[in-house]
Formats: C-alpha cells, structure tokens, sequence
C-alpha cells in the first residue's frame, strides 16, 4: 500500500454552530479497496459524506484525492473531482421518472432542443443495463417504486458517474439482497476505483471489505485490517466500552395475559382475510418479503391507511381506526411508530422536546398554555426509556442523526402512553447502540402488561426479539411461529412461501 | 440474512396524462362551452369568439406566469404591480405601427424580466421568503405607475388596440394565436434541463441539490420567466382596453392563483403545468359569460368560481387517491 492513496483525509473537523459534528478525522483509502468507516450515531459518519459530497465545507484539515489537494465547494465540484455518492436518505425526485433522475442534472444532452423522450429512454436503459438492472423500466415515475428499487437506483446513479472514489452510505438499509451491489461494487474495484463503504451491517462489512476505520465522537479511533479483529473489538472501540451481549434473551410472557388486539379478516390492498390477536406481555413479530402487505396491515392498525373488509376489537369491543388520533383512544391506546421517520414521522424543524411532547399537549397544558416544567418532566421519563439524553432536547430534530430521530419518534409514542404499539421496522438504517436501546425499550414495554406488534426487515432481531411470529407471504399469514421453533431458517423459508413445511438452508 | 425483493411493475400512464396534463380542467372548460352555446345565441359567432379570447387572455398570460414560481415551490404576488407598470408605460410611451408595438412589447417584457429578476434574486439569493419578496416588488410597482400616471388615461397605439384584439385575415384570432403560442414555448421548455430541474426543485430542493441540480439557478430562472408573462399580460392588457389604468393589475392578484388552482398545479411546487392553467384563466373568465348569458346575477359572479374551483381541486384530489390506490394494490 505504499502508492498515491485514492483518498487521504488528515484532520478533518466540521462544527455546526456549538456542535461538534467532527472533531479529528484521518483516514487512508488505497485504489482497489473497499474500506469500511463503522461508528455508532453521530460518530460523524453522515459528516464525512456531506464533505467529500462538496454538500459542506469542512471548518479545518485536508483531503487529498488521488495526491492532488481537494475541497469540493457543490455536489457537481466533487463528481468532476471523481467522487459520487449514493445518498443514505435517497436523493431521487419522486416526481420524475427513472430515466430523468438516472440522468439529472443533464437529462436532455442536446444543445438548442430538448433531447427526444425515446432517446432519453435508451440512454438511461443503457446505464441501467450496464450495472445490470433490468427490472426497473425507465420510463416508471419513481414514486411508483418500492423502496428497494429507489435504493438500486440511487446506487446505480453513483456508479454510473464512473467515480475514482464512490461512496455508499447505508446502501442495504431498504436492499434485502445485497449480491447485486456486492457484485457491482467488485467490478468497480477491479478496475481501480476505491469505495467508502457506510454499512450498520458487520456481517456485511466483513464480506466486501478489507479494512476499515471506526469513528468515535466525530474522532477516528484507528483503522484495521478485518480480517485480524472480531466482532467485539470492533464494537467495542465503536462504543469505547465492552459491548453487552447483541440479543439479550426474551422474557418469558406471562401467564393469564389478556386479549388486546384482536383483528379478523383484515382485507386492503395486497392484505386478504388477515387475522391475529395481540396479548398483554407480549412482542408479537411479523416477517415478510418486501411489499406482502405488512404495511397496509400496520397502517390499518395504526389508524393510518384504512381497510375494506374485517374488524378490530380492542378488549373484545370493536373500535374503528380511522385515524392515528382515534387509535390512540381505541381501548388503552395503539400508537403508531410509522416506517419512514423523515416524512411521516417527524417534525423537522421542531425541538426534540417539542416531538416528544406534541401529542401530549392537553396534559401539560394550563388554562390552554402549555406549561414548560409538566412538559420538562413528561419528556424526560420518555427520554429515559429510549436512552435519549437530555442534552438533544434543545436541538431541532433534523439536525439530529438518523439514531437519535427515531429515538424520539419512539419516546413520542411511549408518551402517549397507550398500551400497544405497533412499530414498522424501528431499527432500519440506525446503530448498533440505538438498536439496544430500542430493545431495551421494547422488553421494559412489555413487562408490565403492554404489547407491541413489529415487523422487522432483519430477521434475526425478530428471532431474539419475539415471543411469537407471524409470517405474511402474497397478503396472508402463512405461519404463526412460536418461541420454541423461532429461527432465522424457519422465518425465511416461510416467507419465500414454503410454509414452514421444509426449512431451507440460510440463503446467503 | 436478507429476504429477495420480488420485482414489481411500475406504469400508471392514463391516471398521470389526466393529474399531470391538462385534461381534466379541458374537460371542464368544453362542458362551460356547451352551456355557452345552448343558452346564448350569438354564442359562436366569430365575434363572440373572438371577445372571449380577447378577454381571457391577460389573466391566461399571467397565470401561465405565476405558475413558474408555483412550480418551483413559491408564490409571486408581484403579478398585480407588473401589470399594471406594463398596462400603464403602454398608455403613456404608445408607438404607432407594428414596430412601435413591437418596441413597446419589448419595453414591457424588459420591465417584467427586470422585476422578475430582482425577485429571483431576492428569493433565491437572499432567502427572502417568496412572499414577503414579492409583496414587495409589487408595491414597488404599483408605487412607480401611480407617479408615471395618476389616473386612468393615456392611449393605446392604434396598431395594439386593433390588430392584436383582431383576427389574423379575418380568420384567426390573434389572442388564441398568442395563447397557443404559449403552450408550445411550455410543451419545449418542460423538456429541458431547466425545465426538469423546476420540477425537481419544487418536489424537494434538497434532493434536486443532491442531484447536482443549481437549485438557486432553477428558482431565479422561474421567476424572470414569471415577469416576461406579467409584462405580457399586462400588454395585451392595454390593447384590450386601449387605454392606461395605474390599478389594472389588481384584479389579477388573486384571480390568477384561481386559475393555477383550478388548472390543478399544487401549490406545494412540483406538480402541474402551463397549459392546464392557461384553460384555468380561460374557464374562470368563460365561467363568467356563461353566468351572464344564463341569467345569474353578476354578484354571484364570486361565488361561482368558488365554488366551481373548490369541486375541480376536489375531483382532482379523488383522481390522485384513486391512482395511489391503484398502485397501492398491485
């Protein structure tokens, strides 16, 4: 490794106004590598991005590309540079379709008229085609795509810039097969280009790439060949502790646990004749294949979306969910924790404090004025519950990271105080320690007598986390798995519609 | 572990050509025609015709204006001020013959692309709210044609108040000429970057920015497109009216946000066009002949396109839902 490196970055620090998002930043990427940069929230990872992305500007400390001195001052400085980024939050225009955001910002590449709508098409099937992607049409509207779609073509957008250095940041948080990123990510390295990797994944993290720097704080701890370290060293010079064990095991549900949520025949959209019952004391999981109808099934029930046929019952009366607002008053309460936080969630240029206590407003008010010390006091014990700490109360909740965002989206939800909740995918795209705190919060949730539905895109926190498991596959459930047979084998094959009958291997 | 994605199908072309495009308000503007010509006589007649277009213009122009800075996310209240300078330096500068209306179209135009300038400026430069930047302008302007002319008066070149309110060999009419016009500089610029790029930004300007867009480029160049139409309209203005009015822009203030609503354009930015709210202004000014032709009072002239405007915004809404479920239930 004694060449030009692809990317050398020393001292690098960033402040936005008293916080300090990096405070000294030093890594070295080579040509030909993948180099992993791990960190718990706010370790500075999404401020390394926006630098070398040309979206800010560092306040001290260099970068060199390629031995040439770089400091990108726009996002089109640093694609000329040789650097593109595949954005965690997805920078595509749902408004424009596949082809025009492939090809943004020149999507018409003639000069005195506007390119033809057939040719922008070819060229954009033709990009499309190169990274081998062959099932998104170019002409389809990006808002007509899954998630996971959006999240290829975000990545097929960078690649195709033909970067010296790519950068993917969290790119298989909406990806549940990662063998055609893997794969693309290798051809680009073979042929010189270095790529910084973001992933929450270890297992990951360990199959594409070779090293890797940990960030702690907006510091760089060290960086280490993976093959020479394991799993808990790694995490623990993330948190700069020992890690405690990744699952803690369940806690037994309590007998004589009482009926909750009892749903039957639930029918909208991709959903048909769904049934399921949720007791006191108890995690109930749902796994599923992207797009099965587990969210049509979760909207419904947080009183979001609406469904066509069957009822709820709460405690045996039956309560119409129309709106987030009547589910919290359904019985003892469903709050809903919903699946994208940045649009459905969360009010952006809002205090912490103020999300939290939103809902609230009518117990912390006097005389029709909200009253700051119940508001203090309230907010707190939330806060405490999902390990929020009291210092990110002042700050608006966008300048928050992605971690911190969801975890007061989920003290929002304890502070309405309602019995259920019923949690889409709480842990997509955040730390390790956020994930632990977020267990954590759940098992305390259910231990004195409430209930919480999840689904979870990774199975094996659903397999740690849950007492039982429901498994959707074309709109239906097609296992209700308890603890005792609860593995990842027996989920997955399930989910691919084998019924549980004959466990598949793991797929890779 | 991760599960395998199965692949979906993502085309919904009808719904789209009838959300995006300007079908739905052609729709409701041809049923008006029918209501028209069933219940006035003269309804068709080349010279019936030819007034309505005559009238509908301005606010078309203007409307076609406003819904750049629609677009891009934004509202331009500088739309009243513009038109009436435009209106009032045509009443008081008038040129004889087809150059001299050609010189004051250029001087107009020129008004309109300098305040439209100074709004992009503002706005997109400065990060003055839209409104607040807007507002401005358009005192500014009402404020310079009250001292170029105090009240109504000054006269309209001959060639203006004649041939452009007339009938290109006495077939044609030039206002629906100019209307056309219009919708093909749209139906291009839509499919240029910039063009693009006024979309995206409306949608989310963040995204667009990480999309290597100039977002302030984007908005600035929306709202010098806005002032040429202003300026426009505010000519044509005075050709209708042959005449100058300090005031003849404030009818448009809020009419011409009636006509981008009822056209279907969201007022969050990134959806709609120019064409939809073009037959927006005209089905607004055919509303009120049809009104009149029909018997009804013209104090509830107000009430009417109310109401009218409430029910389009609502079908189009039902229509959007009706394409989300669709796509929903694949």
């Amino acid at each position: 490794m004694g060449s030009v490196a692809a990317l050398a970055v020393a001292g690098l620090s960033k402040r936005y106004g008293a916080t300090v998002a990096l405070r000294s930043l030093t890594m070295r990427i080579v040509p030909h590598e993948v180099h992993a940069v791990l960190g718990e929230n706010g370790a500075g990872k999404s401020t390394l991005v926006k630098i070398l992305s040309g979206a800010v500007q560092p306040n001290s400390g260099t970068i060199e590309l390629a031995g040439q001195p770089y400091a990108p001052r726009t996002l089109l400085g640093a694609r000329r540079a040789g650097i593109s980024t595949a954005f965690q939050e997805l920078s595509l225009l749902p408004n424009l379709s596949v082809a025009e955001n492939l090809l943004l910002p020149r999507v018409s590449g003639t000069r005195f008229w506007p390119e033809a709508a057939g040719s922008i098409t070819r060229r954009a099937e033709a990009v499309l085609k190169e990274w081998a992607v062959t099932d998104i049409d170019p002409v389809a509207r990006v808002e007509a795509l899954s998630l996971a779609e959006r999240q290829r073509l975000e990545i097929v957008r960078a690649l195709s810039h033909r970067p010296r250095l790519l950068i993917l940041d969290e790119p298989t948080a909406a990806l549940p097969d990662a063998t055609w990123l893997f794969r693309q990510v290798r051809r680009l390295t073979e042929t010189g280009v270095a790529v910084l990797y973001i992933s929450h994944r270890l297992s990951e993290v360990r199959e594409l790439c070779q090293r890797a720097t940990v960030l702690r704080n907006g510091e760089s701890i060290d960086t280490v060949d993976l093959a020479g370290v394991k799993d808990d060293q790694i995490f623990a010079m993330m948190v700069g502790r020992a890690p405690e064990r990744a699952y803690p095991a369940p806690v037994a549900a309590a007998a004589g646990a009482e009926t909750l949520i009892e749903a039957r025949g639930l029918t909208t959209g991709r959903l048909r004749d769904v049934s399921l019952s949720l007791k006191s004391g108890e995690i109930l999981g749902v796994a599923a294949l992207e797009g099965q109808g587990q969210l049509e099934l979760f909207r419904a029930l947080g009183g979001v979306g609406t469904h066509e046929a069957g009822e709820v019952r709460y405690n045996g009366r039956p309560v119409a969910l129309t709106s987030p607002r009547r589910a919290l008053r359904a019985g003892d309460g469903i709050a809903y924790v919903p699946e994208e936080r940045k649009t459905e969630g969360i009010f952006g240029g809002l205090t912490a404090a103020a999300n939290m206590s939103l809902p609230q407003v009518p117990r912390i008010a006097r005389g029709g004025l909200i009253h700051h010390r119940l508001d203090v006091a309230a907010t707190r014990t939330a806060a405490e519950a999902v390990s929020l700490a009291d210092r990110y109360f002042g700050f608006r909740v966008s300048d928050l990271s992605g971690g911190n965002q969801q975890k007061v989206v989920l003290a929002r939800a304890l502070m309405t105080r309602a019995r259920c909740l019923v949690m889409f995918d709480p842990t997509r795209g955040v730390d390790v320690g956020t994930k632990q705190a977020i267990y954590t919060m759940m098992r305390g949730f259910v231990a004195d007598g409430r209930a919480i539905l999840v689904y979870s895109s990774e199975l094996s926190e659903l397999v740690h986390l849950c007492h039982r498991c429901l498994v959707i596959y074309g709109g239906r459930i097609v296992a209700d798995v308890g603890r005792d047979r609860l593995t990842e084998e027996y989920l997955l094959a399930a989910a691919h519609g084998h019924g549980g009958a004959a466990p598949l291997r793991a797929a890779s | 572990m991760s599960l395998a994605n199965p692949p979906l199908p993502a085309r919904w072309r009808p719904i789209r050509l009838l959300t995006n495009g300007a079908l739905l308000i052609t729709g409701v503007y041809l049923i008006l025609v029918v209501i028209y010509a069933a219940t006035e006589a003269s309804a068709l007649s080349a010279y019936s015709i030819e007034s309505l277009l005559n009238n509908s213009l301005p606010l078309m122009l203007a409307a076609a204006g406003q819904t750049f800075v629609i677009l891009q996310g934004g509202f331009d209240l500088s739309v009243a001020g513009v038109i009436s300078l435009a209106n009032v330096i045509v009443a008081v500068v008038p040129v004889e013959g087809p150059w001299g209306a050609l010189a004051n179209f250029a001087m107009v135009v020129g008004i309109g692309l300098a305040v439209g300038a100074v709004n992009g400026l503002a706005v997109a430069y400065l990060r003055i709210q839209s409104i607040a930047a807007t507002l401005a302008t358009m005192m500014i302007c009402k404020g310079i044609s009250l001292l170029i002319l105090q009240a109504p008066g000054g006269y309209v070149s001959e060639f203006m108040a004649y041939e452009l309110t007339g009938s290109l060999f006495g077939q044609v009419s030039v206002a629906a000429l100019i209307a056309l016009a219009v919708a093909l500089v749209w139906v291009v610029f839509r499919r240029t970057n910039t063009g693009l790029a006024l979309f995206a930004v409306g949608r989310d300007a963040n995204a667009a920015a990480l999309s290597g867009i100039n977002v302030r480029r984007t908005r600035f160049i929306a709202f010098c497109w806005a002032g040429v139409f202003y300026g426009a309209a505010g000519y044509m203005l005075a050709a209708q009216t042959s005449t100058g009015n300090p005031a003849a822009g404030d009818p448009f203030l809020l009419l011409c946000f009636a006509a981008v609503a009822l056209g279907g354009t969201s007022f969050s930015g990134g959806a709609g066009g120019v064409i939809a709210s073009l037959m927006g202004a005209a089905t607004l000014m055919l509303m009120q002949k049809v009104l009149f032709s029909t018997g009804v009072s013209s104090f509830y002239t107000g009430v009417f396109q109310g109401t009218v405007m409430i029910v389009a915004v609502l079908l189009m809404t039902l229509v959007h839902m009706a394409s989300r479920q669709r796509r929903a239930q694949r």
